[in-house]
């Protein structure tokens, strides 16, 4: 019953959005020239409902169509499936949220403005496509299928990125295409490698496979960092606080809390999590991958309270929460006893993040247009979703209990401490987020900005309220440690304690003596050395070019040399050849001769 | 034996040209008629022998020419696998040309030689023995020679000679080939592999030379590094010529002559044990890198997609070096994918130069506002270059890289990778240009040759073949499974290769 309607669900899940998308030139070419027509309106924000009811109605099912591809095969499982619900619902709500967001763009669209038009069409047709790209790969179980959806969410979101067309939404698509290139080259040749070792066309047999292959750690590898462009494993983190907070908010919003997990589904989906005799060399790699998460679940935090827009600050934050995810994944390789656990608080987790981050992001858009609330109550509404980040309440508080519970009942004491300092970081960050936005919404106050129109708090209140009842709807499986024990939350409440208070201490340290750090750290750190590095690179890169050209030159004409000395050997015997015209008669009697002799010396 | 469907097809394009060459200048709708109802014909025809090839019928003819060496035609799978690409691309070409050059003088001569190539490109797929194939192969030379230099100008001259000079010595070097192998072994039929793998063990190094020689015979046309000195040169052709020879005629011949010299002369086999094989890999990966590194230097759009043919054609190479049905699948669908992709890219490019008078690439600006199915099209062309699927160009790739594991060359998934990453940074950028920087029609500069040329965005003769070609590497990626598509063909003549 289930596989029936699934065979019907799913096509109709993927495909709606790209309906929804042919939609928009069909509308513009049959609109009126003079009053172009609503392209962003109530019925392309569907675009995910078919598939957020396919994923909350049916539990599991498969879908093979051996036409497609090399072979599709889809699945709807379990922890996928929990991640299919929270993305799409964040995408639902985020595109009511861009209805508003992009009202004055529809504005100035239909009062001629051509700019706004095409950035109105840009935008209306790419966020379709981009959303039927990270469902596919959410159910995609054939390597190609997953790649496609891969690919084409990377690509389509880079127009998402530069939708703004200023210069620096420009450099932070630059960003954002160079490394994702870079990212789709080590996944391809991660996928290539394992699939042509493994000689399979699904992910699972990819994993399987990976465990025989020789050198399949390294494998892995490229798998790990392939997929960590999108996870923002740090060191490949570089386009996240450049490209996120440029995009139209909830464009960021779907970029950090929906797409950046396509890293994490990746990994989920490749690595072989959890299986005891993967060998040293895979736990080596996870020992990597431990401390590059920490490392970047601490180091992003460090870095990110010294920016100074709300969104940069939001996107290190990705980067250290997604540091902590990969850690967290980082043990089903060190430790893979604990993985059946830690798999279900890693997806728990993962599910929090992407919408309470997809909250605060949505949260930036109405702390430039304050609607019609009182401050408090705006504040209040604000500061629910960061102190839910740190661990404090609500979603936070059961995942950050359940990925604890596990790492301790595995003897990983260790590794808790970090997370508790991370979890430190988190809250200077959210602090830091707030302080922003307080900044920012009195800015707007004093220029009497006019509020938005009603989608945006009505989306933007029913992120809140999917991300803070979350441990309330989402399936029970995900929720096996529960709440936790009064006794407990204590322990897990220290960081906060600790964040809050440094974040005072360091607030009122600049307020005497201001640091000025923000100027010399700039959104990107690494990304700036590398255009240095680049930039020197191009500058010999022509020059090696240019050498290839002139060496390919120099081969033309070595040749075309050789056959102009061919033409003058050839030209050399016509000379011969008139000689012995004119000589002809002397000639003949020497021919003549010669033969007399031959004769005569052969008698 | 059923031969006359095969004269028959072949036929078609010789007598289309006879009657082309006979018809006055000024018979335009009478060449048009007779141009797009040959192609129709022998597609059909093509159509019918793929179809009784399922079904097992045989199709071969064979007359002698001198005592033991008879000009020979015969239809096996691969043979007619490529037959169908260039009849198929035959069909879209002419409509693009038609469309392309109207109104330009010595239509009746162009046309005259477009039949003939086709009719040579033909020949060469349905060839049963070395013989026949070269007397095709220097009839395509010859034929496509008035094309290139079809617009007369002093540049279009020069890259004419040097295009005969690379050609002409390459048929020679063939010939002494042919004539050594023939001196050697006789006359041997596409197929035949026994005959050579069947040689004492003391000709190995003979029939090693021979291969090589060849190889450079067959490596001009295809194009690779360093004989590929012609092909950017013959970019002044014009864009309907260019995509005919970059996609099926000229430098797939050079590529399927290397095809038929691997597989049906000295058979997979033998090539592997005479350890040829790990060389023609090693060539076909440093065309792959070199000609993505040129391609990047290159300021126009024409140049640069010329590179990538040299780039892309070496993939199938690459494919027929690594020992193993998968690579064999890789090199055989490439004949085909690369094909579809590339005839997409030219004519589009033949767009923007006829539309909008574009022929750099920093005037595409926003050119995918005013020409956006054109722009559509490249960018399927474009992505399916780089190997991102669902286009075809990602099967090719695919099957590439696990061939390439399971013949033990792991290093090969690196060339694929760099390749690709050169591929997207030079096609990547121009998708950029196209669609997301303000160009004439945001108000910002002026195109530099505007044309209104029809009720569309362009032409609808040259828009239409676009878009079917575009639609074509769609759909032969995304129902790969499905029988008939390219990949699936492939996979078929593969079979019979390996399971013999």
């Amino acid at each position: 019953m289930s596989e029936g309607l699934l065979s019907l669900a799913l096509p109709a899940a993927l495909l709606w959005p790209l309906l929804l998308m042919l939609r928009v030139p069909l509308l513009a070419a049959l609109a009126d020239r003079r009053r172009p027509a609503l392209q962003i309106d109530g019925l392309w924000c569907s675009a995910p409902l078919p598939a957020l009811g396919m994923a909350l109605v049916l539990d599991e099912g498969a879908l093979a169509l051996d036409w497609w591809l090399l072979g599709g095969h889809w699945v709807l499982e379990g922890a996928r499936g929990q991640l299919l619900i929270v993305t799409a619902l964040l995408w639902l709500l985020a595109g009511a949220y861009a209805r508003g967001y992009m009202a004055g763009e529809q504005a100035r669209a239909v009062a001629g403005d051509r700019a706004a038009t095409s950035r109105l069409t840009r935008f209306a047709l790419l966020w379709p496509l981009t959303l039927s790209g990270n469902l596919l790969l959410l159910v995609a179980e054939d390597i190609a299928s997953f790649y496609l959806g891969f690919a084409v969410m990377t690509f389509a979101a880079y127009g998402l990125v530069v939708n703004s067309a200023t210069r620096d939404a420009h450099t932070g698509g630059r960003a954002y295409l160079v490394m994702a290139v870079l990212g789709e080259g080590l996944i391809l040749a991660g996928l290539l490698w394992g699939a042509g070792s493994a000689e399979t066309t699904t992910l699972g047999g990819l994993r399987e496979g990976m465990l025989e292959a020789t050198g399949g750690a390294w494998i892995g590898l490229l798998l790990w960092l392939g997929f960590g462009v999108k996870a923002g494993v740090i060191g490949l983190h570089i386009w996240l606080p450049l490209a996120h907070p440029v995009a139209p908010t909830p464009a960021s919003a779907v970029l950090s809390g929906a797409m950046i997990k396509a890293g994490l589904v990746g990994w989920l989906a490749t690595l072989p999590l959890g299986e005891a005799g993967a060998g040293e060399a895979f736990v080596w790699l996870g020992r990597a991958m431990l401390v590059a998460g920490l490392a970047a679940a601490i180091g992003a935090a460090l870095y990110g309270v010294c920016q100074r827009h709300p969104k940069t600050v939001l996107a290190y934050s990705s980067v250290s929460q997604m540091g902590l995810i990969t850690a967290l994944v980082a043990m089903g390789l060190v430790a893979p006893a604990l993985w059946p656990a830690l798999s279900v608080a890693v997806v728990l987790f993962a599910a929090h993040h992407g919408l309470t981050k997809g909250g605060l992001f949505l949260g930036v858009g109405i702390g430039e247009h304050p609607p019609r609330l009182p401050a408090w109550l705006l504040w209040l509404l604000l500061a629910l979703p960061a102190l839910s980040l740190t661990g404090a309440l609500a979603s936070g508080l059961v995942s950050k209990w359940a990925v604890k519970s596990v790492l301790y009942e595995g003897g990983y004491s260790a590794v808790v401490t970090w997370l508790s300092l991370a979890a430190v970081g988190t809250t200077a960050l959210m602090a830091r987020t707030l302080w922003c936005q307080w900044q920012s919404e009195r800015q707007a106050r004093t220029e009497g900005l006019e509020p938005l129109l009603s989608p945006m708090p009505l989306a933007w209140l029913g992120t809140l309220l999917a991300a803070l009842t979350l441990p309330w709807w989402l399936d029970e499986a995900l929720i096996i440690h529960g709440w936790p024990p009064l006794t407990d939350r204590l322990g897990l409440l220290w960081p906060l304690g600790l964040g809050l208070t440094a974040s005072m201490v360091a607030w009122l340290v600049s307020r005497h003596r201001p640091l000025r750090l923000a100027p010399r750290l700039p959104p990107g750190d690494l990304w700036w050395l590398l255009v240095r590095a680049a930039q020197w690179l191009h500058a010999r890169g022509q020059v090696s070019l240019a050498r290839l050209a002139t060496a390919q030159g120099r081969w033309v004409a070595w040749w075309v040399a050789r056959e102009h000395k061919a033409m003058r050997m050839l030209d050399g015997m016509i000379h011969v050849e008139s000689w012995l015209r004119r000589h002809a008669a002397v000639l003949m009697m020497g021919v003549a001769a010669g033969l007399a002799l031959l004769m005569l010396m052969s008698n | 034996m059923n031969g006359g469907l095969l004269l028959a097809a072949l036929g078609t394009s010789l007598l289309a040209a006879v009657v082309i060459f006979l018809l006055p200048e000024r018979a335009f709708r009478a060449r048009t008629g007779v141009n797009l109802g040959a192609a129709v014909i022998k597609l059909s025809l093509v159509a019918w022998m793929v179809w009784g090839l399922r079904l097992g019928h045989e199709y071969a003819v064979a007359f002698p020419v001198l005592e033991g060496l008879p000009f020979v035609l015969r239809a096996d799978a691969l043979g007619i696998m490529f037959a169908g690409l260039s009849s198929l691309l035959w069909l879209f070409t002419t409509v693009y040309a038609i469309g392309y050059l109207e109104d330009s003088p010595n239509r009746k001569r162009f046309f005259g030689f477009f039949s003939l190539c086709v009719a040579s490109t033909l020949g060469i797929s349905l060839a049963g023995n070395l013989f026949t194939f070269l007397i095709f192969y220097e009839l395509l030379t010859l034929s496509t020679y008035p094309l290139v230099v079809h617009r007369g100008t002093a540049k279009a001259l020069a890259a004419g000679k040097v295009y005969l000079r690379f050609t002409l010595t390459a048929g020679l070097v063939l010939m002494i080939g042919m004539v050594a192998l023939y001196a050697l072994a006789g006359d041997i039929r596409f197929g035949q592999r026994e005959i050579l793998a069947g040689l004492e063990p003391e000709y190995q190094p003979l029939l090693v030379g021979l291969f090589w020689l060849l190889v450079a015979g067959f490596g001009v046309k295809a194009a690779l590094v360093p004989l590929h000195g012609w092909l950017p040169r013959a970019m002044v052709a014009p864009a309907p010529v260019s995509a005919l020879l970059h996609a099926v005629a000229v430098v797939k011949a050079g590529a399927f002559g290397i095809v038929r010299l691997v597989y049906d002369i000295y058979g997979i086999e033998l090539s592997a044990e005479l350890g040829v094989l790990h060389g023609l890999v090693a060539v076909a990966a440093v065309t792959i890198v070199f000609g993505s590194l040129r391609a990047l230097a290159q300021q126009e759009l024409k140049p640069r997609l010329a590179y990538s043919t040299v780039s892309q054609v070496a993939y199938i190479v690459l494919g027929v070096g690594l020992f193993g049905p998968l690579g064999t699948i890789a090199a055989l669908s490439h004949l085909l994918h690369q094909g579809l992709m590339k005839v997409t890219l030219f004519f589009c490019a033949g767009n923007y130069a006829e539309e909008l008078g574009i022929h750099r690439i920093d005037e595409l600006d926003g050119a995918g506002r005013r020409m956006p199915l054109t722009s559509l099209a490249f960018t399927v062309g474009a992505l399916g270059m780089i190997g991102v699927p669902p286009v075809v160009g990602f099967l090719s790739k695919w099957y590439l890289g696990i061939g390439a594991i399971q013949a033990g060359m792991p290093w090969v998934i690196a060339v694929l990778v760099t390749s690709s990453l050169l591929n997207a940074a030079y096609f990547l950028p121009i998708l950029g240009r196209l669609w997301f920087r303000p160009g004439p029609d945001h108000g910002v500069g002026a195109w530099p040759g505007e044309r209104r040329l029809g009720r569309f965005e362009t032409h609808a003769w040259l828009l239409v073949p676009t878009m079917a070609t575009a639609l074509f590497s769609l759909m032969a990626g995304m129902l790969a499974g499905m029988p008939f598509s390219p990949l699936e063909w492939a996979t078929q003549v593969t079979n019979a290769e390996y399971l013999r």
